[in-house]
C-alpha cells in the first residue's frame, strides 16, 4: 500500500530540472512560512485569551490528575472490550443468517444489517438509556453504553466477516465436500478460520470505531474518559486545556489501532495473496 | 402511545427534524467532499511541507471522536474567543471528520491507477496538468464512488451529534430524546426516526451502487 501510493505519487512528476527545482525549493519555503504563521496565529489566540497560564496547565503535572484520566481511560476500555466481544458475537451471527440456506433466516439477517448499519450510534444509547427503563428493565450505566455501541457496529462487522468468507477459495469448499465433511463442520473447520485470519486487519481498524463510540459515555453517565474529564474541569476550572489533552489521548489511542491494522494487513498479505484488494479504510466516523 | 398518537401530537417535528438531519447532510458532505479534494491535492503535491501538512490533517480528524469534537467546538473555543453558533459547530464537526475519510477514499481510488497509464500519457506529450484532469481524477472519482456512498451516509449517522447541542428545530435523534424526557414516548418514537434514518440510508445506497455500475471501470 505504502509503496504503490509513493510510487503513484511520484509518477505524477517527472525528473524535476533546475529550474523546477528552484521553483519548488521555493515553494516550500513559502508553505513552510505559511504554516508557521499558521501555528503562531493559534498561538497567539492562546496568549491573547491567556489560556496558557500555569493555572490551566500546571495540575498536570500532579500524579492524581493522571490516575484519574487513567480511571477513565480504563472505564473506556472496560466498555469498549466489552462492546468489541459483544459485536463479534452478534457480527457472527448475523454474518451465518445471511449466508445460510434458510430464506427467512437469511431475510431476516439482511434486514437487521442494513438496520445497524442505517441508524446512527447515539440513537441507540437514547434507546438504552431512555426507553429501555420505561419497559420496566434496570441496567447499569457499563450495560447501557456497552450494548448499544455493540449493537450500531454489529452490522458492519457482520458483513466484514462475510467478505472474509467469500474470500476463501471456491476448491476449499469443493473439496472438503469431497471429503464427505458435512456442511457445517466445512464451514466451522475450514471456512471460517481461515476467513477470520483475512478479516483481523479490518476488524482492528472496526475497534477504533467502538473506541469513538464509547465517548458518548456521558449521556448514560458512564465513567470513561471523558465523563472523567468533566470532572476534572470542574475541579480546576480549566477547560480548554483538560479537552485538548483528552482529545490528544483519543487520537494517539487510535492511530495506534490502525498503525496495528496496517501492520497485520502487511504481514497477512504475505500469507493470502487473495484479499490483497481487500480495502481496510472503513468508514469509522 | 401508538404509532397514530404519536404522530398526531408530534407529526409536524419529525418532519422538521427530518428536514434538519437531511440539511446537515447534504451540507456537511459537499463541505467534507470540497476539504477532502482540497486536502488530496495537497497530499499529492511536490512541496514536502504541504504533504506532510496534509497527512496530519488525515490523522487528527481521522482518529478523534465526534463527540470529542464537538465539545472542543462549542465549549471549548469561547475560551478563545471565537463563538460560533451550534448548527455551525455541529456542521463543522460532521464535515471536517468525513473529509479525512475523503481524503483517504480519494488517494485509495489515485493509487488504483496502474503507473503505466501516466507514463503512457506522458510520452504522448501531455502535461502535467492535462495527466492530473483527464488521467488521474476521472479514475479515481470513477473508483471512489462506492466508499464515497458509504461516508454520505456515515456523514448522516455524524450529524446526529446535533442532539447533543439545543437545536431549534432539533435533529431526529435529539427529537427522540425530547419526545422520550416530556413524554413517554417508547419504542415507537425511537422506532420512527430510525426507520426514516434507515430509509435515507438505503436510498442513498441504492443511488450509490446505480452510479457505480455506470461508471465502474472493469481491470
Amino acid at each position: 500500500m505504502k509503496d504503490a501510493r509513493l510510487s503513484v505519487r511520484d509518477a505524477l512528476y517527472e525528473a524535476p530540472g533546475p529550474k523546477t527545482r528552484r521553483r519548488v525549493a521555493a515553494a516550500t519555503v513559502v508553505s513552510l512560512i505559511a504554516l508557521a504563521a499558521l501555528i503562531a496565529a493559534i498561538i497567539r489566540k492562546f496568549c491573547i485569551s491567556g489560556q496558557f497560564d500555569e493555572k490551566y496547565w500546571s495540575f498536570f503535572l500532579k500524579l492524581t490528575t493522571w490516575k484519574f484520566l487513567g480511571k477513565g481511560l480504563l472505564g473506556t476500555m472496560e466498555a469498549a472490550l466489552m462492546a468489541a466481544v459483544i459485536v463479534l458475537i452478534m457480527g457472527f451471527l448475523l454474518m451465518y443468517g445471511r449466508i445460510s440456506k434458510s430464506k427467512i433466516a437469511r431475510w431476516i439477517c439482511t434486514a437487521l444489517i442494513e438496520f445497524t448499519r442505517g441508524v446512527p450510534t447515539l440513537l441507540f444509547i437514547y434507546f438504552f438509556f431512555l426507553v429501555v427503563p420505561q419497559l420496566g428493565i434496570k441496567m447499569s450505566a457499563f450495560w447501557k453504553i456497552s450494548a448499544p455501541v455493540a449493537i450500531s457496529a454489529a452490522g458492519m462487522v457482520a458483513e466484514t466477516m462475510r467478505g472474509g468468507v467469500n474470500a476463501v477459495p471456491k476448491g476449499q469448499k469443493e473439496a472438503a465436500l469431497s471429503l464427505g465433511m458435512s456442511d457445517v463442520s466445512v464451514f466451522f473447520k475450514v471456512i471460517f478460520p481461515q476467513a477470520l485470519r483475512y478479516v483481523i486487519p479490518a476488524m482492528l481498524s472496526e475497534l477504533v470505531i467502538v473506541v469513538k463510540d464509547t465517548t458518548f459515555a456521558y449521556v448514560v453517565n458512564f465513567p470513561d474518559l471523558m465523563q472523567n474529564a468533566k470532572v476534572l474541569i470542574s475541579n480546576y476550572d480549566a477547560l480548554l486545556s483538560v479537552y485538548l489533552v483528552v482529545a490528544v489521548i483519543y487520537i494517539i489511542i487510535n492511530y495506534l489501532l490502525n498503525k496495528l491494522s496496517v501492520i497485520a494487513a502487511r504481514r497477512g498479505k504475505n500469507s493470502s495473496p487473495a484479499v490483497q484488494s481487500e480495502n481496510i479504510v472503513t468508514e469509522q466516523i | 402511545m401508538d404509532v397514530k398518537e404519536l404522530l398526531a401530537q408530534y407529526g409536524d417535528k419529525y418532519i422538521q427534524a427530518t428536514l434538519t438531519t437531511w440539511k446537515l447532510t447534504a451540507l456537511a458532505f459537499s463541505l467534507a467532499f470540497l476539504i477532502g479534494i482540497l486536502i488530496t491535492v495537497i497530499r499529492v503535491c511536490p512541496i514536502k511541507p504541504l504533504r506532510v501538512a496534509g497527512d496530519i490533517y488525515v490523522q487528527i480528524f481521522r482518529n478523534i471522536p465526534g463527540a470529542c469534537m464537538l465539545v472542543i467546538l462549542v465549549y471549548a473555543l469561547p475560551y478563545l474567543n471565537v463563538i460560533l453558533s451550534y448548527f455551525n459547530c455541529v456542521l463543522i464537526a460532521a464535515s471536517l471528520l468525513p473529509a479525512a475519510f475523503c481524503s483517504e477514499y480519494l488517494m485509495a481510488g489515485i493509487n488504483t491507477i496502474d503507473v503505466g497509464q501516466i507514463e503512457a500519457a506522458r510520452s504522448l506529450g501531455m502535461t502535467f496538468s492535462q495527466i492530473i484532469r483527464r488521467i488521474v481524477i476521472p479514475q479515481a472519482l470513477c473508483s471512489s464512488v462506492l466508499p464515497l456512498t458509504n461516508l454520505l451516509v456515515a456523514t448522516m449517522l455524524t450529524t446526529a451529534l446535533a442532539s447533543q447541542v439545543p437545536l431549534n428545530p432539533q435533529d431526529l435523534t435529539g427529537l427522540v430524546a425530547h419526545i422520550n424526557t416530556h413524554a413517554v414516548g417508547g419504542v415507537t418514537a425511537f422506532f420512527i426516526s430510525a426507520v426514516i434514518y434507515c430509509a435515507t440510508a438505503v436510498v442513498i445506497g441504492q443511488i450509490g451502487s446505480l452510479i457505480d455500475r455506470k461508471v465502474r471501470i472493469l481491470r
